[in-house]
């Protein structure tokens, strides 16, 4: 996958930063390690059947598992991150996938529930934070004006893993048991190691904060470069704050058609195979949806932002035709919805990362990723748990599909209101305000790509993709 | 002429006494046992209600396009196949104020399924089997057999033959778990079997037991792999570095850079 260098070279003259050359070395590393935490998340159904008839708990007890396993990796990305700041992106990205790696070997030896939650849960969990956001962000810096289409690439690794996973888990689980099923996820989870070593050291620019020997004891020098590498600042910026909370909307309604879309079908009256269907079908539109909305948005006819929004608002109308489209009992309308609805939450999911460094500024991508996850996760807890509740209160999923979609738009239309948002181009990225001298305290290469002159600076959104 | 009027007045006073008893319903058959097919029927006798309607239930559901708003006092129900599905209560219900019914049970041999026909366990660590059985009534005993491929006796199993076994049974499903699962001992079929009154049924089940290593080797595969790849990469990046630049990395950093911040706590790659 290594890209020679003269077609980095030929675009050289208007790329105002990397685009391609090692970069495409790094995607296909990002590829690989974003199915191995996000594909292997999304398939780890197949050993809650095992769980539950092993350890003889209810299905609830058994799902908290995953749940504890996603809210790990959300909250850790902020420290993901800070350690990338402060340490090498390299060596965090490696350790993250040694412990994911570790969490699942631990799990095969698991005697008792609470083993799960700690180990599945918890450490790999840890392990998927420390990789994740830090891939994403190394990747983001590595391109520019491709971008959005890299990060389309990267993310269809998600959907496409789940495919392959699923019933190469199954086979795992019936020929070694859970147990060694577990054992060899964990050895497949260690491949995020040389992934990221893959990711070039740079010369860490945080570095100098160190050096001052006396701060190191004072409690306020040693906060505040904390605050620093964990970017906090970013959370004193209207423009992030817009974006995070736009963000923090699209989540809570982003994930109801994937919990409910099966139940709902069949509750419309469809057969198990054909709800199961709909689900696949808008699952392969989600992947077309990333790949082709990522080629688009780098042609640079229209600002990320824009598109952004219009994906969004998209989305939102399809999700709240879903259950209008069933109630006429045709399934082929169903079909169209559901996979319209696919392909404009894939569309989305790459712009939202791609949007973000536009917002804060390459160089505090790192931190703005860490926050945005940690922030939105909020927001995936919330939105399950309130359709359900609707569906509860109403009897059918009418109502909660209605909601879903409206924070959707509630969503675009809060982007709406991000400083120059009517402007055809993008505005400059605000400058970090910090006491330190912030020339020392960038990345090497996102340091580059702000030397160079050029306004279409990608300001990456942080979206978590899952 | 006062003859007369006490025999009718006997006749009266019988005939009150007998319209006074409850409505009888007679079912023909009232017991069906292992029979292929049936025909139910119930025949609502001695009765001055008025009958608004009739309905069959199976196991208590309401059997669809049964119902009828008939005034008929002789309903009719057939069963054209007898399975261990369609075995159970059956109730004939005439609706009349107050409602009047009467079952009917239909029997039939027990139907055993394994719930996976093959199992697996590892070593050391417990296996369990299950059984469970549709159809009515359900079975009163469950016994558990181990067969041997060449033996054609299958050895059965019990509580008592070994610390290692324990069955749970109840009449719709039947466990056996082996703990400390051997290799040597305790691969091979298993036989549950399931009697009520009218016969047995049974079915085989497969245990496989994996050693606990056996799912080692390709993770030990997996971890030479990686760390193979990861020495490939160190290995190609220490010789390009003196050949090249970084890709795409800034010219603005320079060699001696990189040494000044040695000396800090960063950690090099070259470990």
């Amino acid at each position: 996958m290594s890209k020679s260098k003269q077609r980095s070279e030929s675009k050289a003259g208007e790329a105002e930063g990397p685009d391609g050359g090692w970069g495409w070395v790094l995607l296909a590393a990002m590829f690989i390690s974003t199915s191995l935490v996000f594909g292997l998340m999304r398939s780890l159904g197949i050993f809650f059947v095992e769980f539950v008839h092993y350890f003889e708990e209810s299905a609830q007890a058994i799902s908290w598992i995953s749940s504890t396993g996603l809210a790990a990796q959300q909250f850790f990305s902020p420290l993901g991150a800070a350690l990338c700041n402060a340490y090498n992106t390299r060596m965090v990205v490696m350790t993250g996938g040694f412990l994911a790696a570790l969490g699942l070997i631990l799990a095969s030896q698991a005697t008792c529930l609470v083993h799960l939650y700690l180990t599945m849960g918890l450490i790999s969990g840890l392990g998927w934070g420390l990789v994740f956001s830090p891939m994403v962000a190394t990747v983001m810096a590595n391109f520019t004006r491709r971008r959005t289409l890299a990060l389309g690439l990267g993310f269809s690794s998600i959907g496409l893993s789940s495919f392959a996973f699923n019933p190469l888990f199954q086979l795992l689980v019936e020929t070694y048991a859970w147990r060694g099923a577990l054992l060899i996820l964990g050895g497949l989870s260690l491949n995020i190691v040389p992934c990221g070593a893959l990711i070039r050291t740079q010369q860490q620019s945080k570095a100098p904060e160190k050096v001052d020997s006396q701060s190191r004891s004072s409690c306020a020098d040693v906060l505040q470069r904390v605050s620093s590498y964990l970017e906090l600042s970013l959370l004193f910026e209207r423009p992030y704050v817009t974006y995070t909370l736009g963000i923090t909307l699209f989540n809570v309604g982003y994930f109801v058609p994937y919990f409910h879309l099966v139940a709902h079908s069949r509750l419309a009256g469809f057969s198990e195979y054909q709800a199961a269907f709909v689900m696949s079908a808008a699952g392969a539109t989600d992947i077309l949806g990333r790949i082709l909305s990522g080629w688009f948005s780098d042609l640079g006819h229209f600002r990320l932002i824009h598109l952004l929004s219009v994906w969004t608002a998209l989305a939102g109308v399809f999700i709240m035709l879903l259950p209008v489209s069933s109630l006429t009992g045709s399934y082929a309308a169903l079909m169209v919805i559901s996979m319209l609805y696919g392909f404009c939450s894939g569309a989305l999911t790459s712009l939202a990362f791609a949007v973000v460094p536009k917002i804060v500024g390459v160089e505090r991508t790192m931190g703005g990723l860490g926050l945005l996850q940690l922030i939105e996760s909020g927001a995936g807890l919330l939105g399950g748990p309130l359709s359900g509740f609707l569906k509860d209160i109403t009897g059918n999923y009418v109502a909660s599909f209605m909601v879903a979609g409206s924070f959707l738009l509630l969503g675009s239309l809060t982007m709406v209101t991000l400083p120059h948002y009517f402007s055809r181009t993008d505005p400059p990225p605000p400058q970090r305000r910090s006491l330190v001298d912030k020339s020392k305290s960038l990345h090497p290469e996102l340091q580059q790509m702000k030397s160079l002159p050029s306004d279409s600076n990608n300001q990456t959104a942080q979206h978590s993709g899952r | 002429m006062k003859l007369l009027w006490a025999v009718s007045a006997l006749l009266l006073s019988c005939w009150r006494t007998n319209a006074s008893t409850a409505p009888n319903i007679i079912t023909v058959p009232s017991v069906v046992s292992n029979e292929t097919s049936a025909a139910l029927t119930c025949n609502l006798t001695d009765n001055n209600l008025q009958i608004k309607g009739s309905h069959w239930t199976h196991n208590g559901k309401i059997i669809e396009g049964t119902e009828s708003t008939d005034s008929a006092a002789w309903i009719l129900y057939s069963l054209d196949k007898i399975t261990p599905q369609t075995s159970g209560l059956y109730e004939c219900v005439f609706l009349t104020d107050p409602e009047v019914k009467k079952t009917i049970e239909v029997k039939t041999l027990p139907h055993v399924s394994a719930y996976k026909h093959s199992e697996h366990g590892n070593e050391n660590d417990k296996g369990a089997m299950s059984c469970v059985s549709h159809g009515y009534p359900l079975p009163t005993d469950w016994i558990w057999f181990k067969v041997e491929d060449d033996d054609s006796v299958p050895q059965l199993i019990s509580n008592g033959t070994s610390d290692r076994f324990e069955i749970k049974s109840t009449p719709n499903k039947t466990t056996l778990t082996i703990n400390e699962l051997s290799i040597e001992k305790d691969i091979g079929y298993y036989r549950c079997s399931g009697t009520n009154e009218l016969g047995t049924h049974s079915d085989k089940i497969h245990l496989r037991v994996r050693s606990r290593l056996a799912a080692l080797w390709p993770f030990l595969g997996i971890v030479a792999e990686v760390i193979i790849l990861v020495t490939i990469i160190f290995i190609y990046e220490k010789r390009r570095k003196p050949d090249e630049v970084n890709d795409g990395s800034a010219p603005l950093k320079s060699n001696s850079t990189s040494n000044h911040k040695d000396k800090n706590v960063r950690q090099r790659n070259s470990n």
